[in-house]
């Protein structure tokens, strides 16, 4: 029988996130075309995750390795790639996160599997698989297909697959770790934590965001203006942190800051996924961006097309004399 | 030390407004109405291998696979303390990435490297996938997703960046590859003057065949069969009218819903 594998990463102690929506995804495929699931994780007490992950797997394969505190690329590949060459599965799938980032391309040069990164669909029709990607700034879908192959390696963006809760209760096969490789050419070293700032954003009911648009660091007065009047607190995409406009503690997003505000003002910013992955739970969103065709639009509750630098002083003004 | 840098072009989409259009072959996007720039990423890339080079001497060549008018970010990228660029002339918007990364695969192994930098991805497709699928195929240590970096007695040491802004820490064995995530320094200014300078400079023109690749080798793993416009500007209430009547309106919306 046919399987689909899914690659299952984990850090501190809990499973990523974007495992559990490629897991989902993979369920529906797997029952769409009568296929197995098989979710693979491999770490020092995988016995942790095999229960979860035979939510929605027909089986898990717990590869134990006393070695490996938590999901790392090289120890993955290594392990993957005689997985996949023996078993064959149609599709593996990987979350397209920093961890998917640093194993997925290797992974598919290694067993010579076409390989589509970052994909907002995976669709299999006749037998036959289909997978959309947003390119040019998430102006234009593109729909690919792939070269025959016995295996295709797809990434899927995090937060792009809903979590449904499985009722698979699969089977869980634990086996020892076999390689005796060390990885003395790539040493894992430590973490570390992110920064703790001043202000905390996830905690502020009203966010006034800055992006690109906001074109120059002495324009970052007029949102400081709106925030005091709006009683807000400053946030920002991450190029407004990259110039250093902004210290990091402000950064919205994937690499960022996750926050639930009651308003999400964003001013300037195109809404790139890894940006807008941070602000899903918020309770309204405001967009104003010159471009009528910025994706954050699709994502707004209301948007203003049209100059920041000239909407936010009035706006900053209108809200004053409302509140006097 | 010896870095080479892979670098290429994308059209301007972000800010370009209105202008995104879908082209007759119904597979990339008229072109002619964008601003060309350096990909953002690549841009970080080029700046950290020029100022490890001021550290610690060596060269740093910049390499892309793209046609003749890419020379541009070449040019740019002497300007900015390249020492030569090597464009393959290529039309990579054409190709799937496995193409791309065979054929800087077969160039990067012919020249002298310590360490290669990638950017961690590109603007206009975003794969993020071959600066990872080159130090594979080149058999190379790798690490994506670069913050900061370094560089030591045969070794590098790197952070690379994980959700939620956390970082990993890795020591690396040269010669590595590493793609190299924006934030990671800040990229000199370039002016036409130094872009004018730079021409002296070598910029060498190569071909697949000079490669030792023939087109056959190159067939593509991964296929675009079609683009289309996404569809943007249904969800949000469009507030319409000038900045003054807008502003006036949305101030009012934000009374209405209490957050003033
Ligand atoms: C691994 C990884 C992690 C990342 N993590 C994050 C993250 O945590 N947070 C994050 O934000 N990004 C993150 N990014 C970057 C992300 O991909 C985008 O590059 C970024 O979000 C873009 O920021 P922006 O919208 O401010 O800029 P742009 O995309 O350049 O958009 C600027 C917008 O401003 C508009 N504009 C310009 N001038 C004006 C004007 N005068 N008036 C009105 N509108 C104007 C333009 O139309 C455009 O839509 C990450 C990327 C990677 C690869
Ligand atoms: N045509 C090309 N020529 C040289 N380098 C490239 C080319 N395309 C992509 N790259 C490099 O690969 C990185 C990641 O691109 P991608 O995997 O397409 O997102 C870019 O930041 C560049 O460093």
């Amino acid at each position: 029988m046919a399987e689909i594998l899914v690659v299952a990463e984990h850090r501190k102690q809990s499973l990523a996130d974007v495992s559990l929506e490629m897991l989902t995804k993979g369920r529906h495929l797997a029952d769409q075309v009568s296929a197995e699931l098989l979710a693979v994780v491999i770490g020092k007490d995988v016995n942790r995750y095999g229960p979860r992950l035979a939510q929605w797997a027909d089986k898990v394969l717990a590869v134990k390795n006393d070695q490996l505190e938590d999901s790392q690329a090289e120890p993955y590949q290594k392990t993957l790639a005689p997985i996949i060459k023996e078993r064959k599965p149609k599709l593996v799938l990987i979350g397209h996160s920093s961890f998917g980032m640093d194993l997925a391309p290797a992974l598919a040069v290694d067993v010579g599997a076409p390989l589509a990164t970052d994909c907002t669909n995976i669709a299999i029709d006749n037998g036959t698989i289909t997978v959309t990607r947003a390119i040019y700034n998430g102006k234009v879908n593109a729909l690919y297909s792939f070269a025959p192959s016995e295996t295709l390696i797809v990434t899927g963006r995090p937060g792009e697959f809903l979590v449904e809760e499985g009722q698979k209760g699969g089977s869980i096969e634990e086996i020892e770790y076999l390689l005796d490789e060390e990885f003395d050419y790539k040493r894992f070293e430590g973490y570390i934590e992110p920064e703790v700032s001043e202000v905390d954003i996830t905690k502020a009911e009203v966010l006034i965001a800055v992006g690109r648009g906001i074109k120059d660091k002495g324009n970052i007065e007029l949102a400081e203006e709106l925030a005091s009047a709006l009683g807000g607190v400053l946030a920002c995409s991450r190029p407004v942190v990259d110039y250093g406009w902004l210290p990091s503690g402000h950064q919205v997003g994937l690499s960022g800051k996750t926050v639930k505000p009651k308003l999400y003002l964003a001013l300037g910013i195109s809404g790139a996924f890894q940006h807008m992955v941070g602000l899903r739970g918020s309770n309204m969103i405001v967009a104003i961006n010159k471009d009528a065709k910025a994706p954050i639009f699709a994502d707004a509750d209301y948007g203003i097309v049209d100059d920041i630098l000239k909407v936010i002083p009035i706006l900053t003004q209108r809200i004053n004399d409302l509140k006097s | 030390m010896h870095t080479v840098v892979a670098i290429k072009q994308v059209p301007d989409t972000s800010e370009a407004v209105d202008v995104v259009e879908i082209d007759t072959s119904g597979k990339d996007i008229k072109k002619e109405a964008l601003v060309p720039k350096i990909n953002d990423w690549d841009e970080y890339a080029l700046e950290e291998a020029v100022q490890w080079k001021q550290k610690l001497g060596g060269t740093v060549t910049a390499v892309t696979v793209g046609p003749s008018e890419w020379d541009d970010i070449l040019r740019r990228a002497l300007a900015m303390g390249a020492d030569m660029a090597i464009r393959i002339d290529e039309d990579a918007a054409a190709m799937d990435c496995y193409t791309v990364a065979k054929i800087l695969t077969a160039l990067i192994s012919r020249l002298p490297y310590n360490l290669i930098m990638f950017g961690a991805q590109s603007e206009d497709f975003g794969s993020g996938q071959l600066g990872c699928m080159v130090a594979e195929m080149l058999g190379i240590p790798h690490a994506t997703l670069v913050v900061s970096l370094h560089v030591g007695e045969g070794e590098v040491r790197v952070s690379r960046e994980l959700e939620g802004g956390g970082l990993e820490l890795y020591t690396l064995r040269l010669p590595a590859l590493l793609t190299i995530q924006t934030g990671i320094n800040r990229p000199r200014y370039v002016s036409f003057a130094s872009i004018k300078k730079a021409r002296e400079k070598e910029l060498k023109v190569t071909s697949l065949s000079e490669l030792g690749l023939s087109n056959e080798a190159l067939t593509p793993m991964v296929r675009l069969e079609k683009l289309e416009l996404t569809p943007t500007g249904k969800k949000a209430e469009l507030i319409s009218g000038s900045a003054e009547e807008s502003a006036t309106k949305l101030a009012m919306i934000l009374k209405d819903s209490g957050v003033i």
